[in-house]
């Protein structure tokens, strides 16, 4: 399924929450850790994870970061989603990273966040990307036809799936040094 | 211990030899040197070769502070020049090869500048001699050519535009500290054969950089990000604004598109120290 050595057990689910908010989570299964539970590590695995948007785009999106957050901008100009600045997690076998999703153009509105994980799953490691109470702008609305959110179901998702693979390839490529 | 301390008399080797007093160094530089009479200078070139077996005579561990960047075919002369180095210790009997290589060599879109500084210290490594490679980003002192580019660009460009690079993350580290962390691991047996990223106290964009050197330096410089600007056009503008030839900052813009940021501590737990402040790396910089 993978390209990689060593990865497997790749999940993706996203599910509506009650609030209307989605939550997607997308995982994979490696048999030693990828980084170290260390500020340095939880760091790397969002740095990781910007690195893939911009691969899997060839550019086309970006990262930018300031002193308050983050931004993923389109061809270096439209705000696609603004972020909040990492909150590093490192300890009990889990070393994190989640940023919280503060607006752009893909947001209705402020709010949720992406975590990007590692954690034991004995006797492996799972890595892990997980949005957690997102707000579409490109989902279909309760109520409204369903290929209102096509763009979303069709495009927007899949293409997140697809950067988590990415992103889940790259650390373990470079843990392979 | 003796130890021999290739590209004495670059950057980063000044800083470091003061840090080997307690060491019998040998100094190693392609010219004649006169100085302090505990440093014996002798002349070798990693390059042809010559004079290399002569400067490693019993030595216990072997610097390697040297890259051909500039030079037209800079990644083949780095392999050959390492490859050299490599071959001399090994016959020599030296026990450690110190290298100071760079962040973001493992990136797979990594620039030819950051792959040549990997591979130099898989070359160093071939016959032999256990290697111990510090990977640090820019080092944030007088004289380092990444650092008086970014400073050339501040005090000289009232509005930059610039690639969309500036906005990559990186981990400047003070001069002082990597020479520190140099010295320390001479001959420390947790650190032979090992690698370590080395990073400075804070991650930045280098947009940040910018900034917070333009803040000290009281400017306030206007940044335009463009998304297509080429690296070659990069290296051009930089020859003409700041005092970085064309043929080093082509190798060194190229590199700005990889983040080059320590994912491990490991070296900061071996020889904990507090390390520099940009702001007070920078200061010294300037002042010195």
């Amino acid at each position: 399924m993978t390209r990689v050595a060593g990865l497997h057990g790749w999940e993706a689910n996203e599910r509506v929450l009650e609030s209307g908010g989605f939550e997607s989570r997308q995982r994979v299964l490696v048999p030693e850790t990828v980084v170290e539970p260390s500020e340095a590590g939880a760091r790397w695995l969002g740095v990781t994870y910007w690195q893939a948007v911009d691969g899997f785009t060839r550019g086309g999106v970006r990262a930018t970061w300031g002193e308050a957050g983050g931004r993923l901008r389109l061809l270096g100009g439209a705000t696609l989603l603004r972020f909040g600045p990492p909150q590093l997690g490192y300890g009990d076998g889990v070393v994190s990273c989640r940023y919280a999703i503060e607006g752009g153009l893909l947001a209705l509105r402020a709010g949720g966040s992406v975590t990007l994980a590692q954690r034991v799953e004995e006797p492996e490691h799972e890595l892990s990307v997980t949005v957690e109470e997102y707000l579409p702008r490109l989902a279909a609305r309760a109520g409204t036809p369903w290929w209102t959110g096509a763009l979303y179901a069709k495009g927007q998702s899949p293409f997140h799936a697809a950067v988590s693979r990415r992103y889940f390839e790259l650390l373990v490529q470079g843990c392979a040094r | 211990m003796r130890v021999a301390v290739f590209g004495a008399t670059g950057v980063i080797g000044r800083a470091l030899l003061p840090l080997l007093d307690q060491h019998e160094v040998v100094a190693v530089s392609r010219g004649p040197r006169d100085g302090e009479s505990r440093i014996r200078w002798v002349e070798a070139d990693v390059a042809s070769g010559e004079g290399v077996a002569d400067a490693l005579e019993g030595a216990d561990v072997a610097y390697y502070l040297v890259h051909s960047l500039g030079a037209r075919d800079f990644e083949r002369q780095d392999r050959e020049a390492a490859g050299n180095l490599s071959r001399e210790a090994a016959a020599a009997g030296v026990g450690q090869i110190v290298y100071l290589g760079g962040l973001g060599g493992d990136d797979p879109g990594a620039s030819a500048h950051l792959r040549s500084r990997r591979e130099t210290g898989e070359q160093l490594a071939t016959d032999g001699v256990p290697v111990t490679t510090l990977r640090a980003a820019m080092v944030v002192g007088k004289g380092s050519v990444a650092f008086e580019t970014i400073l050339g660009l501040v005090k000289r460009l009232p509005v930059m535009i610039t690639p969309s690079w500036v906005s990559t993350p990186t981990q400047p580290v003070a001069l002082e500290d990597i020479a520190r962390y140099l010295a320390g691991v001479a001959g420390n047996e947790a650190a032979i054969g090992e690698g370590f990223d080395v990073g400075g106290p804070e991650v930045m964009t280098y947009r940040q950089m910018i900034e917070r050197i333009a803040v000290l330096l009281g400017r306030k410089p206007r940044i335009v990000e463009v998304p297509v600007l080429t690296p070659a056009l990069s290296a051009l503008w930089l020859e003409l604004v700041t005092p970085v030839n064309a043929s080093v900052a082509r190798p060194l813009v190229e590199g700005l598109r990889s983040p080059t940021v320590a994912r491990e501590e490991r070296l900061r737990k071996l020889l904990p120290f507090e390390l520099t402040s940009f702001e007070d790396a920078v200061r010294r910089a300037l002042e010195g």
